[in-house]
């Protein structure tokens, strides 16, 4: 029996590559590409997310023209962000703007697509390793082809734990942040790790380099891919306080097990922020 | 005129190759893990047998040299450094990050003459990237040459600190006091690699502006020192003041001016030094 999302899956792969391209071209110049920011003086932003986000949108829409979109550029630019039944591939052009900016080699493209609000394929490309991370829903996760699987590792005491101190520097935050990374490091872990990508701290969860990521503030466009390719390469998705994985509350746990999730969300000093789905 | 430690900086080339390969293997397989200080401070059987290979291999061509090398300072060897040409030698720069399957793992050798640092080889394995640089002739990285980024303003920088487990509690808050005291200038963000040889490599390449530890040792930082400095970047003490290889801290980066002003947003703690004796050395 055909897969009916082959084609778009087989399709996404092909543009993430051609996209890791561009910014692999790009990435000499980016130091002295004009760097916009956004919400804040840290919130980078430059033309080749924009130019990687219109590539892959444009494309899309010729093979596809009934599909919808939530792509991280349009939706900064007034783009509603709501995530209906309807088949929608969810883009970031460039996971990892900071890290592309200063040449820190940890930049990936990441589409995932869903359907019923269900993801049923991500791909990751993390371009400056050509590393091509894919998933197909119920047929396993592969790194370059070959196959993932998370950690076997029990015990959070000998685990690596991924995150990022994201970009809100508001007090409050910063407190909340600081207080959940001093718990985790005196758990104690092995280690802390932060490798500047959400997509690409899933799929080092997935690949078994790292027993879990956590983190707050990232959006529905960090996550739907990565998602998809830890649950399959074995692992477990929740929300930060321990409750289900919402994609769109930018809260987002993924570990190697539920033993080590749930010891490492109750160590978590979560806390709200504005839902990728808020009405503005 | 020839270079007298040009044999020496080949062959030290060569040496860390070998040694990344042993490494590579040895990632295929299950990684049996010790505890030396404590249950953070891991070493494995490869630590051991990859500083056994390098140091037999340098013995064997250069007998009259000496050797500061983390294992076998582990297992009792002083970590003086005399005038004496001394090989400094990390096996496995980022062993956490080798039994996870991490990518940044490296071998990291330093080599001094009379206490000067005459050349840095640090090898990347997983990466494949050989980092290299000798005194007075640049950086580079797998044959192209390497520069710091230059960026002058913290607040436009992208940061490396690891974050470790402290069992003082002193030391913990202190620790994450800086980070957030860094954090909050603000920077452009804030990375944690896990391999110090390869923090201050990717300073060297541009790649990040800053690096800031406290705590480390002279053979995570002896191989890097020289290829930072080479590609035009700055190293001094945390507080600012001179480097010092044996003090166990340092802040490396691309110009003076983040040098100077990350110093002002770093409180330090003890980490006593490498050339303490016995229990001065923790």
């Amino acid at each position: 029996m055909t897969d009916i999302w082959q084609s778009a899956m087989d399709h996404a792969v092909v543009l993430a590559r051609k996209a890791g391209q561009v910014v692999r071209d790009a990435v000499g110049d980016a130091q002295k590409e004009a760097v916009m920011v956004k919400s804040s003086s840290i919130d980078l932003v430059t033309q080749t997310d924009q130019k990687v986000e219109k590539l892959i949108i444009q494309s899309v829409k010729e093979k596809f023209p009934t599909h919808c979109f939530i792509g991280e550029e349009s939706v900064a630019a007034g783009e509603v962000c709501v995530l209906t039944d309807s088949p929608t591939w969810i883009i970031d052009p460039i996971d990892g703007t900071t890290n592309f900016v200063h040449t820190f080699p940890f930049v990936a493209i990441s589409i995932g697509f869903s359907v019923n609000k269900q993801v049923e394929f991500g791909v990751v490309y993390s371009c400056l390793q050509d590393q091509m991370y894919t998933a197909r829903r119920g047929k396993g996760a592969f790194c370059n082809g070959r196959p993932l699987r998370v950690s076997h590792q029990k015990d959070i005491r000998q685990a690596i734990i991924a995150t990022e101190f994201g970009s809100n520097r508001d007090p409050g935050v910063v407190d909340k942040v600081f207080s959940s990374l001093k718990r985790v490091v005196s758990i104690p872990v092995h280690g802390v790790r932060g490798a500047g990508s959400a997509a690409i701290n899933m799929c080092l969860v997935a690949s078994g380099c790292v027993e879990a990521y956590y983190e707050i503030g990232i959006h529905v466009w960090d996550i739907a891919a990565g998602s998809l390719i830890v649950s399959e390469a074995g692992g477990v998705l929740m929300d930060v306080d321990g409750g289900p994985l919402d994609l769109m509350s930018r809260r987002v746990l993924a570990a190697n097990n539920q033993s080590v999730a749930e010891h490492l969300a109750k160590e978590i000093d979560a806390f709200r922020v504005r839902r990728d789905d808020a009405a503005s | 005129m020839t270079d007298p430690w040009q044999e020496c900086m080949d062959h030290c080339v060569e040496i860390a190759k070998q040694a990344g390969k042993v490494i590579r293997e040895a990632l295929q397989d299950d990684i049996a893990v010790m505890h030396k200080s404590s249950q953070v401070d891991l070493v494995t059987e490869t630590d051991q047998r990859v500083e056994r290979l390098i140091i037999s291999s340098i013995r064997a061509k250069f007998p009259t040299h000496s050797f500061i090398a983390e294992e076998s300072v582990a297992a009792g060897a002083p970590s003086i450094l005399t005038d004496d040409p001394t090989w400094i030698i990390d096996p496995i720069d980022g062993t956490t990050n080798f039994v996870h399957g991490f990518p940044f793992v490296s071998v990291s050798i330093g080599f001094t003459v009379k206490k000067e640092i005459e050349f840095g080889v640090v090898y990347s394995c997983i990466e494949d990237k050989m980092y290299t640089a000798r005194k007075g002739k640049g950086a580079f990285c797998n044959g192209l040459p390497i520069k710091v980024s230059g960026q002058e303003d913290l607040s436009r920088c992208l940061v490396l600190t690891e974050v470790a487990f402290k069992k003082d509690q002193q030391q913990l808050d202190t620790m994450m006091a800086n980070l957030r005291s860094v954090l909050t200038i603000p920077v452009h963000g804030i990375r944690s690699p896990g391999s110090a040889a390869i923090n201050m490599c990717l300073v060297a390449s541009g790649a990040a502006d800053a690096y800031y530890h406290l705590g480390i040792h002279c053979w995570d930082m002896a191989g890097g020192t020289a290829v930072l400095t080479e590609a035009g970047g700055v190293i001094v003490d945390v507080s600012g003041g001179p480097f010092d290889l044996m003090s166990r801290r340092l802040i490396a980066a691309s110009s003076a001016a983040v040098a100077e002003r990350l110093a002002s947003h770093i409180v330090d703690f003890h980490v006593g030094r490498d050339d303490a004796l016995g229990s001065e050395k923790n």
